[in-house]
């Protein structure tokens, strides 16, 4: 693009690192909380580079011993303790790559549909779609409530997932859709001309082509999936539940487990991250939003 | 004595035995001859495996108990019992630590989802609406006793209907009367037992308090002296008093109404309108005004977990709050001042009303009550298993248990303040019970409980928190266009 | 061809999971919605019970509602418009080679995969009046000091939950901004170079209307769900000081979960709905955004 000079080039380097520095330093004050025991967390001036890091807090929040003590613990500690988080991480990880899988798929079929297929209101259609996530949340959590009962979906697995790919849908639509559009339709219409038929063309031509586009959606699903908080809250008791609603458990009457919240806060990172990272290659591409066709 | 007479006279008695006017038995002959009847307050039973265990016993649960558990649930096994609550100590110490052994004996799963309390009411508010039976137990802070006792079975009626289940030394007489009225009773039923007991006791630092020479505060109006002298010798780095005054919180309006009882107003009057904007109500906002002044700044942003971190951290050398924060403060490991606190009773309040003064049932005292009780959902699927459980976890043997291991919380039992295994904590360090011969005079003497109505989680949780804290946010002329403003709503909500 | 239903151009046949889903999942809860917008539970009865438009009257005539609208409105008004803005300016500034910037990308996603929940927790220690680095930093600054505590401040709380908000979405815009602008074709900015072109006419120009649709799609998405925020305000001030900041979806979480008026809960959640509809709706028209 516009050739810049050395020193130009250096502002930049310089003001995209501290503007990426702020956004990281409450996360990374976070990370230092998970490391402190209760009093250092809340030294005044706050203790932000040096402190007496602890993985004491990791330890409680997944019941696990490294050999700080933990192993021969026989009390309850106040705000709790002992907290066996580790199943919860899972249950947040089935959750969130089922739901991914189930929102991309669905939105795939029917977006190219929506992209290849003229049909009458097509257009009032998308804004259906669209609409569907305009629904405050707590109004569609009561009567799921009530329909779930009805199925036993309440408390599982099949009822989070299928609810958090549904709250997914509206977006994962209008992405796959975007994807599409950017593909041009000649492609379609001469493999047609070849005798081929849509579902061919589709699977063995379409496809391939919106990998990135897929991935890209991936990400956003699982991200709102991962961090969603008020259908899982309504939704499940006891047989599973997400980072989001398990970590106000550190809300207790005798205070807030501050230091077990950031561990787990921090533990929970790690997985979602990991998935980003996994397909970050496509990310940056595929979110174009068809910007490419005007 | 007319039946009307017969309930403001049986008021009263409560009322005197609250207040420490009445000893037990003298209560406990005029109760019964009132009809409260032997199921209530009867003489106590007989108690054949309660023989104290001395301090050196293993905190295990006692075999006598767990062998009655696995004797009567035969019928029950692999039934799975669900049960939301706060993420309190004795909730934490039955889940993390006790369960298992209650599980293995009886062969009935008990899952307990712990959230915080709003969660709780939100969970408790969907099973109750939609009538389902997601939950077999209810966990029912005090404040929601009168809206969910329909839904709940009356312990007494369960012991009497099917005295086979019933567990031999459960002995209801054992929980502490003043709990039973201020937790558990709505009109003449028992919405459950009393399960938890935080209550407010001052808690100061000896180290500071002598240091300036103060013994502990004996009125509130002295407590406001030795809390300006603090804040104006040591502060900013120290301040005299703290709060839990977060706008449109539940903790806003607890610390309202100590103040508000303690100057001898109350939440309604006996005609059941709102009073608290009578003269004593504007004295308590007058003395609650220069007391704030006392406090740390950030006190309006805090529930009481600000408000106990502010002492834990020394930021704030007292606070009269809930007793429950006491072990913490003593855990070297977390807080900063281990061993520096103190506990006592609240100082003594300049005017108390009476029960018969106030309306809805309400107990006004200093040492405000948050207590919740345990009952079985008249909803569960599987009540007699449920109701199994209810008297494991708040029996004799596992309540010392809880609170031994459950660090050093409040029991609802009497009895359970005696034990050796409970004295034995009686020590500097975390999890102590150094505080509890404060909390059980606070309770038979100092208790202060909020009224009984239907709407009274809407008046607590918003209408009075949020223009208390709207009041504190300078958005009213002056307390007493704040307290009318309240009394209007809480006027139109209540009368419907 | 083992699919033979997908053969032929059958747009339903396609999009069947896809409308079984939302019919199952939002047309009958909508429907629920509104028969529960007619009734009240009675709490010692125990049931639902009808009561005609008195939700609906009561709406209307609630101050406390209005206010939670007007305070939504100026949230995602102000929200909305610092995240597209930032998002764009650090969208520009990331979109180049230097040193580190593929690293920095991929820090700045990180916002996102923290739980809302979690994010107002993190915010609320941030900006305690007592503990909190934010409160250092401002005291350092000379800006704020301990005695104005910010979540307890009206003139200052809704500033607060909306700092966090900005925090964890900006990097959402980002992401999006950055996809835009590599895909844009490089000859309209060869051209404008050899006009001698400032960079902000280029920008202004050129990169924008090219990226009108990514960003009235980004602006669509990110609105629609600022305006259902629930979880910052719900964490860090339950809607306080006093009302100052009660949004819509609190208020009506409120009225449904802590006093039990399933019928009014509902009444209010339709109504955010028709806000929401007629402002996306509007916003289409506007931006002539073709699906």
């Amino acid at each position: 693009m516009i050739v810049q000079s050395k020193s130009s080039r250096t502002i930049r380097t310089l003001l995209g690192w501290a503007v990426v520095a702020l956004f990281a330093f409450p996360l990374y004050y976070w990370l230092t909380i998970a490391f402190k025991d209760g009093r250092e967390i809340f030294n005044y001036p706050p203790d932000v580079w040096f402190f007496s890091p602890t993985i004491r807090n990791f330890e409680e929040v997944f019941g696990i011993s490294l050999g700080f003590g933990f192993g021969e613990q026989r009390e309850v500690l106040p705000g709790g303790g002992n907290w066996r988080m580790g199943p919860r991480l899972w249950d947040s990880i089935v959750v969130a790559i089922f739901s991914t899988v189930l929102s991309v798929s669905i939105a795939t079929l029917a977006s190219y549909a929506l992209s290849r297929m003229n049909f009458a209101g097509r257009h009032h259609f998308v804004s259906w779609i669209l609409s569907t996530r305009m629904m405050p949340p707590v109004a569609v959590a009561i009567p799921v409530f009530f329909i779930y009962k009805e199925l036993s979906l309440l408390d599982t697995y099949t009822g989070v997932i299928l609810i958090h790919a549904l709250m997914n849908l509206p977006l994962a639509v209008l992405l796959m859709k975007s994807f599409f559009d950017d593909i041009p339709k000649e492609i379609d219409e001469s493999a047609m001309v070849d005798g081929a038929s849509r579902w061919l063309i589709f699977r063995r031509i379409i496809l391939p082509m919106v990998r990135g586009g897929m991935a890209a959606t991936a990400v956003l699903c699982f991200i709102f999936s991962w961090t969603e908080f008020l259908f899982v809250l309504t939704l499940t008791q006891t047989g599973l539940k997400t980072v989001p609603v398990v970590s106000s458990t550190f809300v207790t009457s005798t205070g807030t487990a501050w230091g077990n919240m950031a561990a787990l806060g921090a533990a929970a990172m790690i997985p979602a991250f990991l998935f980003i990272l996994l397909v970050q290659r496509h990310l940056v591409r595929g979110l174009t939003l068809g910007s490419i066709k005007q | 004595m007319n039946d009307s007479d017969k309930k403001i006279y049986r008021a009263k008695v409560v009322n005197d035995y609250v207040l420490g006017k009445m000893n037990r038995r003298t209560f406990l002959r005029n109760a019964s001859a009132l009809g409260l009847g032997a199921g209530v307050l009867g003489t106590g039973m007989v108690r054949p495996f309660r023989s104290f265990a001395d301090s050196q016993s293993p905190l295990e649960p006692s075999a006598d108990v767990l062998a009655w558990v696995k004797d009567v649930s035969g019928p029950f096994a692999g039934t799975t019992l669900r049960l939301a609550t706060e993420s309190t100590p004795p909730s934490n110490a039955i889940n993390s630590l006790l369960k298992h052994f209650f599980e293995e004996a009886s062969g009935i799963n008990v899952e307990i989802e712990v959230l915080p309390l709003e969660q709780v009411l939100q969970k408790l508010t969907l099973d109750i609406a939609s009538q389902l039976g997601t939950y077999d137990l209810y966990y029912i802070d005090q404040s929601w006793a009168a809206s969910v006792s329909r839904d709940v079975f009356d312990p007494r009626e369960q012991i009497a209907a099917n005295p086979d289940l019933a567990m031999p030394d459960y002995d209801t007489d054992d929980f502490l009367t003043a709990l039973v009225n201020g937790i558990s009773l709505y009109e003449d039923r028992w919405v459950g037992v009393p399960y938890d007991i935080p209550i407010f006791i001052m808690q100061y630092r000896k180290d500071i308090w002598d240091e300036l020479g103060f013994g502990a505060p004996e009125t509130l109006e002295q407590y406001y002296e030795q809390a300006k002298a603090i804040t104006d010798t040591m502060g900013p780095e120290v301040y005299g008093a703290t709060g839990q005054m977060k706008s449109g919180h539940y903790s806003l309006e607890c610390d309202w109404t100590a103040w508000l009882w303690g100057h001898g107003g109350s939440i309604f009057g006996p005609d059941n309108r709102f009073a608290g904007n009578d003269e004593a109500g504007l004295a308590a906002m007058e003395y609650w005004d220069r007391l704030h002044a006392t406090m740390p700044p950030g006190v309006t942003s805090w529930t009481w977990d600000g408000q106990g971190q502010s002492v834990a951290q020394g930021v704030a050398a007292s606070m009269m709050s809930w007793g429950e924060f006491f072990p913490y403060f003593d855990d070297p490991n977390a807080t900063k001042v281990s061993g520096l606190m103190e506990a006592a009773r609240c100082p003594k309040p300049k005017a108390l009303r009476t029960l018969a003064e106030t309306g809805f049932g309400e107990i006004p005292g200093v040492g405000h009550q948050g207590g919740s009780s345990l009952a079985v959902s008249r909803n569960s699927k599987s009540p007699d298993a449920a109701w199994i459980f209810m008297q494991w976890a708040t029996c004799y043997d596992t309540q010392v248990l809880i609170t031994a291991l459950g660090g050093g919380t409040g029991p609802t039992r009497e009895s359970v303040y005696d034990d050796p295994r409970i004295i034995a904590n009686n020590r500097v360090g975390a999890g102590t019970t150094r505080h509890l011969n404060v909390v059980r005079e606070t309770i038979a003497k100092d208790m202060g409980s909020e009224p009984d109505l239907p709407q009274w989680a809407e008046l607590s949780n918003d209408t009075i928190p949020v223009r208390l804290g709207k009041y504190f946010a300078g958005e009213y002329a002056s307390a007493k266009e704040a307290m009318d403003d309240i009394a209007q709503a809480t006027d139109k909500i209540v009368s419907g | 061809m083992k699919l033979g239903v997908l053969s032929a151009d059958r747009p339903l046949v396609w999009m069947l999971p896809l409308v079984a889903m939302l019919v199952a999942f939002t047309i009958i809860p909508l429907i629920y919605n509104i028969w529960l917008s007619f009734h009240e539970y009675a709490p010692f009865r125990r049931r639902l019970e009808y009561v005609g438009f008195e939700n609906w009257r009561m709406l209307f005539s609630d101050s406390r509602m209005w206010e939670a609208l007007g305070t939504t409105m100026f949230y995602f008004t102000v929200v909305l418009l610092v995240e597209l803005v930032l998002g764009m300016a650090i969208a520009l500034l990331l979109d180049a080679e230097e040193f580190g910037f593929g690293f920095l990308r991929s820090i700045l996603t990180l916002t996102l995969v923290v739980p809302p929940a979690i994010v107002g927790m993190m915010y609320l220690l941030i900006e305690d009046a007592e503990f909190g680095v934010l409160t250092y930093v401002l005291e350092i600054f000379g800006i704020l000091d301990k005695t104005t505590p910010i979540l307890a401040t009206g003139s200052l709380a809704l500033w607060g939950v909306m700092l966090a908000d900005i925090w964890q979405w900006t990097p959402f815009m980002v992401l999006i901004f950055l996809a835009g602008l590599r895909s844009l074709p490089s000859e309209p900015y060869e051209a404008a170079m050899l006009d001698g072109a400032s960079a902000f006419m280029t920008f202004r120009r050129i990169t924008l209307p090219l990226l009108s649709k990514v960003i009235a799609v980004a602006t669509l998405i990110r609105g629609i769900d600022i305006f259902r925020m629930f979880d910052y305000v719900f964490v860090m001030t339950s809607g306080g000081p006093g009302t100052a900041t009660y949004t819509l979806s609190l208020y009506s979480w409120q009225q449904t979960f802590s006093f039990i008026k399933w019928g009014y809960g509902a009444t209010l959640s339709l109504f955010t709905l028709v806000i929401i509809l007629v402002i996306a709706n509007l916003f289409i028209a506007l931006a002539k955004v073709r699906w």
